[in-house]
Formats: structure tokens, sequence, C-alpha cells
């Protein structure tokens, strides 16, 4: 028996309407219909992170250059994008890097069941792209002062980063620049609701993700 | 909305430019409401219940800035777990950075409230009573202040349930609401649903959520009414407020 069936977080799970407008699916749908006259060289996938990325000046500045797509959606969690991803949002397009940011909403799971859903996001992307490298962003900090899911969240990348080492088709980048103050705080200014990066916070973020990206992709191209 | 039968020649460049353009999000803040010393205490996925708690908890004693915006921005329901709760307010944060101390210039004139299409436990009716109980605290609290309450938008990809539902509480807003005298009634959502009843992700990203395109369009006849309010409080009587 695979690990995966014991794993809520490795386990495909489409969003759950609970609202009563469908728009997880619609956003999914979306997705799978968008891309197929798109040639992205980059795809972004994941969470509210991912998601309200694209809504920013910054995306328009440093990744639309670098031809991306965004497939992020709030409140996923790895098993949300482990569904996206078998279900359709890859079926048109061969980025040549996947960047993933994916973790934080996986509630009631463990550190090791998350990071049991991200390292099956990485294969699956392996799988379906072969000469694709998957760039996976480690889980910010969280939360106005430490709490447990700083913690978790820790933990998560402490894991994946020992799962990818052995990898050549994947890696961790930390991008946390140092959101936590020395007296355990998280400002507003770079997390407004202690969650979800400011323009600043994205500014802070995304530069260096944006060089070690450049130098993914020419390295892709040498091969 | 999303500039599809807007005569292109007709439009201003700036409007063509606006899809993922952080620098519409704060200009709009900054161009239209920062001029109007305006605070903004917008927590996403609030319901009614929610706000009225936050007003009736401190939010409402200590400052009088000339114009608050009360808005529950939209986002996933709280109760299923107190440790979700992500927001989507990609316009809170210009807010969040100033502080009150910058505004004690003068009386608080309006009170923009928005707010209730997360209150998915209840019925059309219920929502709509805790709009009104909301616009009937702050009028019970700021006698002098007038009090706008924006609509309620459509949402999701296609007609459904949750569209007939805000409708629903407008329809009773546009009714009960100018009873209370101090308070009316703003519709900013005509234009978001196409002819064929879809919202576009141009105007709504997930569809709940407005791009800075959608803020954008909203923010005007908003701004107007307030400009226009602010304009019939005369001077003299705007130094007696308190």
């Amino acid at each position: 028996m695979s690990s995966e069936d014991a794993n809520p977080a490795a386990t495909p799970t489409p969003g759950v309407d609970t609202q009563g407008d469908g728009r997880w699916m619609s956003l999914h749908n979306h997705f799978v219909s968008n891309s197929k006259d798109k040639e992205p060289d980059v795809l972004f996938v994941g969470d509210s992170l991912v998601q309200l990325l694209y809504q920013f000046e910054v995306w328009q500045d440093l990744f639309s250059p670098l031809h991306a797509l965004n497939f992020g959606v709030g409140g996923d969690a790895t098993q949300h994008v482990l569904w996206r991803l078998s279900n359709g949002e890859l079926g048109h397009i061969s980025p040549k890097v996947v960047v993933l940011w994916v973790g934080t909403n996986n509630h009631g799971h463990t550190a090791e069941q998350i990071c049991g859903g991200i390292m099956a996001i990485v294969q699956l992307i392996k799988d379906k792209l072969p000469k694709a490298y998957t760039l996976v962003l480690g889980v910010l900090p969280r939360g106005k002062m430490p709490n447990p899911l700083r913690e978790r969240n820790a933990q998560v990348n402490k894991l994946v980063q020992e799962a990818v080492s052995s990898l050549p088709h994947a890696s961790l980048l930390n991008v946390d620049p140092g959101f936590v103050h020395s007296d355990g705080s998280i400002s507003h200014q770079d997390l407004y609701d202690y969650l979800h990066l400011t323009p600043q916070g994205y500014q802070a973020v995304c530069q260096p993700l944006h060089a070690h990206l450049k130098g993914l992709l020419e390295k892709q191209a040498e091969n | 909305m999303s500039g599809d039968e807007i005569n292109p020649a007709a439009v201003a460049q700036a409007v063509e430019d606006v899809q993922g353009d952080d620098r519409w999000m704060s200009q709009i803040w900054r161009e239209l409401f920062s001029p109007l010393h305006a605070l903004n205490f917008g927590i996403g996925g609030d319901t009614t219940c929610n706000v009225l708690w936050r007003l009736q908890n401190g939010e409402l004693d200590n400052i009088r800035p000339k114009v608050r915006f009360n808005w529950a921005s939209t986002g996933p329901e709280r109760e299923k777990s107190t440790a979700q709760g992500n927001s989507f307010v990609p316009v809170m944060h210009f807010i969040q950075i100033r502080t009150p101390n910058q505004y004690l210039i003068g009386p608080l004139q309006v009170t923009v409230v928005w707010v209730g299409t997360n209150n998915h436990e209840h019925s059309a009716e219920q929502v709509a009573g805790g709009i009104l109980a909301i616009a009937q605290l702050l009028t019970s609290r700021l006698p002098k202040t007038k009090v706008v309450v924006l609509g309620l938008l459509a949402r999701g990809d296609g007609p459904n349930p949750l569209r007939e539902k805000n409708a629903a509480v407008n329809g009773f807003l546009r009714s009960w609401l100018p009873r209370l005298g101090q308070a009316q009634f703003l519709d900013v959502g005509a234009g978001f649903v196409h002819s064929d009843g879809t919202i576009s992700t141009r105007d709504m990203f997930d569809f709940l959520h407005l791009t800075a395109a959608g803020y954008r369009a909203i923010a005007k006849p908003l701004s107007d009414l307030l400009l226009q309010i602010l304009d019939e409080t005369p001077e003299e009587k705007r130094a007696s407020l308190v």
C-alpha cells in the first residue's frame, strides 16, 4: 500500500463548494481552457500567495517578461493543487519551470503529511512534464506573534529540503527575507493580515525569486 | 466592464493598462479616497456579525476622520476552522499603514459600509437586517454622520443562488435604508454581469474579489457620491460637529 492512501495531504481532492457559487471549479476550468493557446516558460501554482501575486505590479514587472502563467487559488492546500494538476491544468502546456508555493492551508495535517503532499506534487509534475524543473518555495511564517503554525511551516520546509536534496529536477528556495522580527512579531507592513503579502512584502520575496528563476531558465535553455 | 464593449479610441490609456498592475490599486485609494482623509477597517471574510462586533468593541471610539470605510471584504467562511481566514483584500494593506493619529482633523462625516456577501448561514432578509443593524448602530452612535451602504455584488462565473440572494439583499436595503434618514444605498454592481450571464476574471479574479479594473469601476461612482455628500456639509456646520 502506498503512503499516499494514508496521507490526506497527498490524496488528490477537488475543492468543495461550501458557499453556493461553484467558484473553485470555475477557476479550475478557467485555468484549463485559458492554457490552451498559451506557451508559458514558467508556471506558478499554489494558493492565495500565488493567486494574489498576479494582481500586483510585481507580476507585470518581473514575471510577465518570463512568460509566466498563474494557477493560484486562494485557500488551496496540497491535495487541491494535486487534484488540479492531475485533472487538466498541465494538459496543454510545457513550462520549463514550475514554481510551487503551497502548504500553509493544510489545516489539520502534520508537517510530515504536508511534506508528503508537496512531494506528491513534485512527482506528478515529473511524470507529466519530464523535462520541467520544479522550484518549491518555502512556506512563510504567519500570525502576528509565535504560534504553532509557524513551527509547523518551518518543519515542512526542513522536511521538503531534505526530500528534494537528492533530486536533480527539484529544489526548495527559502523566500522569507526575515519577516519575523527579533521580538517574534511580524509586521502588517509586510503581511497585512499576518498571512498575505503587501506590495512591499512581495517585492522582498520576488526579487531573489526572480533572480533564481532567471538562472534556472538559463540552465534549462542550455540542456 | 472588462473593456470589450468600449470604444478603445474613447478610453484613456491608463484604463487599458490595469490588469495585475499594483499602481492602479494604490492609485485608486491615493487619488480618490486619500484626499478625503479616509480610513479603512475592512477584514476579509467578515460577516455582518463580525462588523457589528468590531464597531461595538472599540473601532468607533477614538478616531474622527472625515470618511471611514467599514467594509468586510469577501473571503472564505471563517467558521470552517479558526485557523483559516485567508482573505483576498489587495486594497486593504494600503489602509493599515495609516494610523488614526494622522486624522484628528475633523468630525466623521460619512461611513461607507460594504458587507453581507459572506453571511452564508443567513437568509437574504436576515443579511439585510444585519446590514441595517450596522447602519442603525452608526447613526445612533454618530448622529451627524451619513451612512452609505454599498450594494452586494454579483459573484460566481455564471448564474447561481448566491447572485439571487445578494440581489434580494439589495432589494431589501433599497426599501429599508431610506427610512433611517441619514443612510442611503448605492448600487455599484452595474455592468459586471455580461449579457451571457458570465462575470469576467478581468473584473473579479476569482469571480468574487475585484481586480484593479473592477475596483476602479466601483470607486468612481462611490467617490462621486462621497464628494457630493462632503460638499453638502457647509464649512460652518462642519466646525460645530463633534
